[in-house]
């Protein structure tokens, strides 16, 4: 059975509010519909729609002659009527509201809202690094599918000078990729400190870049420059007509100053070490190895559906595009597509596992999987999280590992079923489509072998 | 809180002659003067028809619920009329109207255990038994009895 929500309100609030909710409560009864109505009256709110209530509802009719708040009900198809229409043909908005089907557009419309709000819910150290990466990956993306293209004119036809292959290798390589570091540590500073901090963020990225110390290097260069910008910020004081010097001038020198020395003298030496050992292991990285490399990065990319763990491995893997690795950012990519993608099998699959909106968020879901937007799980991981966050964690564990077990890279930091297209982004493209493809099968069975058949008597 | 603290034989006509809603509406807030519910009667009145202007309180069935929240209301207060002759009030299904019902809040409000009450009036004439019985009774008393059943 269907589950209808209302809410009715009225200007004075004394009679009309609770008629039409008695007259929506009556012709549901005939209906044989289950209803609840929320009345918003001059006695207050009675009978509050609970976000449970509205999680399990089809529809929800607004009745109202005044302004009801209807952010809590996103999502969810709303029917719209005055109070004198619930009185009058209650039947009729019934009718509509049970009428009203759920589309994948309202499904993207939440996930994509979800995603601003984790990000405005970032704090701290979490929030500073995701700025940085943020401003990042576009100059990764570019970069790395303009060295792609390159390679059209052969693996080593760049190394021709005056080629448009060096050309191409000259902006992508040479520009967007030498940029990276630097941009990734600057907005980390200007995250923390502001405009002050971006100077000496971008002057430490480049020393770490410089010394051979990558994103590792990119990533405390950045922390140190925006406590060190922040703390001057806090600690200078100046007479009120000097105060102006202070952001464009004192901060950025003293700053700038303090994070380059710390990096060369202090910093750099052992993470360029760490780093070197990092990418030696793992551009030597095969067999079992490479598999339990894939496995972690795979089940961290799904456990949190583009949270703070889903973000780390993703950190990870795009940072060492910048140290010429691209196994784990392939292994990854593969691995944020299939939770959203096997889900999407799984309700075409077992169909009668789930309820029509969750069939219809499959669709969204898919939409989601193919282009790398591995939130598109979590209308399903929030609906049931015990059952599906382990299947999707094993699915992108199987897709992560059987991608580096393949030696499949990827170049560009995002795109997902699009970038494939770009000759030489992806290395070993078949085989990691292959991937990609048993890990969604592997997914979507696994869900609906945990998956309970829907429970008739609540839908 | 029982019902008969708001609604008394004083405020209810079981025969009440009037040519138009405007009409019906002031006799109706005169016996609340009466009754003492009302103390300033052009306030209320004018909280009424204000509110009738927003949108007309004939909610179909033959009834029609004119209310108003006004300083002028003393106490919390119901009144009941049956029409001599059905007047038109805008229905919302276009009906002419022969019940009545005239609904006074003070400003302030004392509590809301009177407003429960008003609600759950509104929400017992949704249905048509209800609405029978009301236009059956032949006395005062017969219609307090009808609406004790809320």
């Amino acid at each position: 059975m269907k589950k209808i929500l209302a809410v009715t309100a009225c200007p004075t609030g004394i009679a009309h509010t609770y008629m039409a909710a008695e007259a929506l409560k009556k012709a549901a009864e005939e209906k044989n519909i289950e209803i609840k109505v929320e009345t918003r009256g001059a006695v207050g709110v009675e009978n509050a729609l609970t976000e449970e209530d509205i999680a399990e509802a089809h529809a929800i009719i607004i009745a109202a002659d005044t302004d009801v708040d209807e952010g809590r009900f996103r999502g969810k198809p709303v029917v719209k009527a005055s109070v004198g229409e619930a009185i009058k043909n209650p039947g009729k908005l019934l009718d509509e509201a049970l009428d009203k089907k759920p589309t994948s557009q309202d499904y993207i419309a939440e996930i994509q809202k979800t995603k601003a709000e984790r990000t405005a819910q970032r704090t701290g150290v979490y929030k500073h690094l995701m700025n940085g990466v943020s401003y990042m990956i576009p100059l990764v993306a570019a970069g790395g599918l303009i060295i792609a293209i390159s390679f059209i004119f052969g693996i080593e036809a760049f190394k021709e000078e005056g080629t448009l292959a060096a050309a191409l290798m000259d902006i992508g390589g040479g520009s967007a990729f030498a940029l990276m570091v630097p941009v990734l540590a600057g907005f980390i500073a200007y995250s923390i400190a502001e405009k002050p901090g971006l100077a000496p963020g971008l002057v430490g990225g480049m020393l770490a870049s410089k010394i051979g110390a990558g994103f590792l290097g990119g990533i405390i260069a950045g922390f140190i420059a925006g406590y060190i910008a922040k703390w001057l910020k806090d600690a200078i004081k100046l007479p009120k007509n000097l105060e102006g010097l202070k952001p464009i001038l004192i901060i950025p020198f003293l700053g700038t100053l303090a994070t380059g020395l710390l990096m060369i003298y202090v910093v750099g030496g052992p993470v360029k070490a760490i780093m070197d050992g990092l990418t030696k292991w793992l551009s030597g990285l095969t067999g079992a190895n490479a598999v339990i490399l894939g496995l972690i990065l795979g089940a961290m990319m799904a456990f949190d559906m583009g949270g703070p763990v889903n973000k780390a491995a993703y950190t990870f893997a795009v940072g060492l595009l910048g140290s010429e690795i691209y196994g784990p950012m392939a292994a990854v990519m593969a691995a944020g597509m299939t939770p959203p993608l096997g889900l999407w099998l799984a309700t075409l699959l077992a169909p009668k596992k789930y309820t029509p909106e969750e069939r219809e968020a499959g669709k969204a879901a898919a939409a989601l999987g193919i282009s790398f937007i591995t939130e598109g799980a979590i209308p399903f991981a929030a609906a049931d999280p015990f059952r599906v966050i382990p299947a999707i964690m094993v699915g992108s564990a199987v897709t992560g590992a059987l991608s580096m077990l393949f030696g499949a890279t990827l170049r560009a930091p995002h795109g997902g079923i699009f970038v494939l297209l770009i000759p030489h982004a992806v290395g070993n493209l078949f085989m990691y489509a292959v991937s990609i493809i048993i890990g969604t099968i592997v997914t979507a069975i696994l869900v609906n072998l945990l998956k309970r058949p829907i429970d008739v008597n609540k839908v | 809180m029982k019902l008969v603290e708001i609604i008394s034989k004083e405020t209810i006509d079981l025969s009440l002659d009037a040519d138009d809603k405007e009409e019906c509406i002031e006799k109706m807030v005169e016996k609340m003067v009466k009754s003492g519910a009302v103390k300033n009667k052009d306030t209320y009145l004018q909280a009424v028809l204000e509110r009738e202007e927003k949108g007309s309180t004939g909610v179909g069935f033959g009834v029609a619920i004119p209310h108003g929240k006004s300083e002028g209301v003393a106490a919390p207060a119901l009144g009941f009329a049956k029409l001599a002759r059905p007047i038109d009030w805008h229905s919302l299904d276009g009906y002419p109207v022969s019940i009545v019902f005239l609904i006074a809040v003070p400003e302030e409000q004392a509590g809301n255990e009177h407003l429960q009450i008003l609600a759950a009036i509104a929400r017992k004439l949704m249905h048509e038994e209800f609405r029978n019985q009301l236009k059956e009774a032949k006395s005062p008393e017969e219609v307090i009895q009808v609406l004790e059943t809320i």
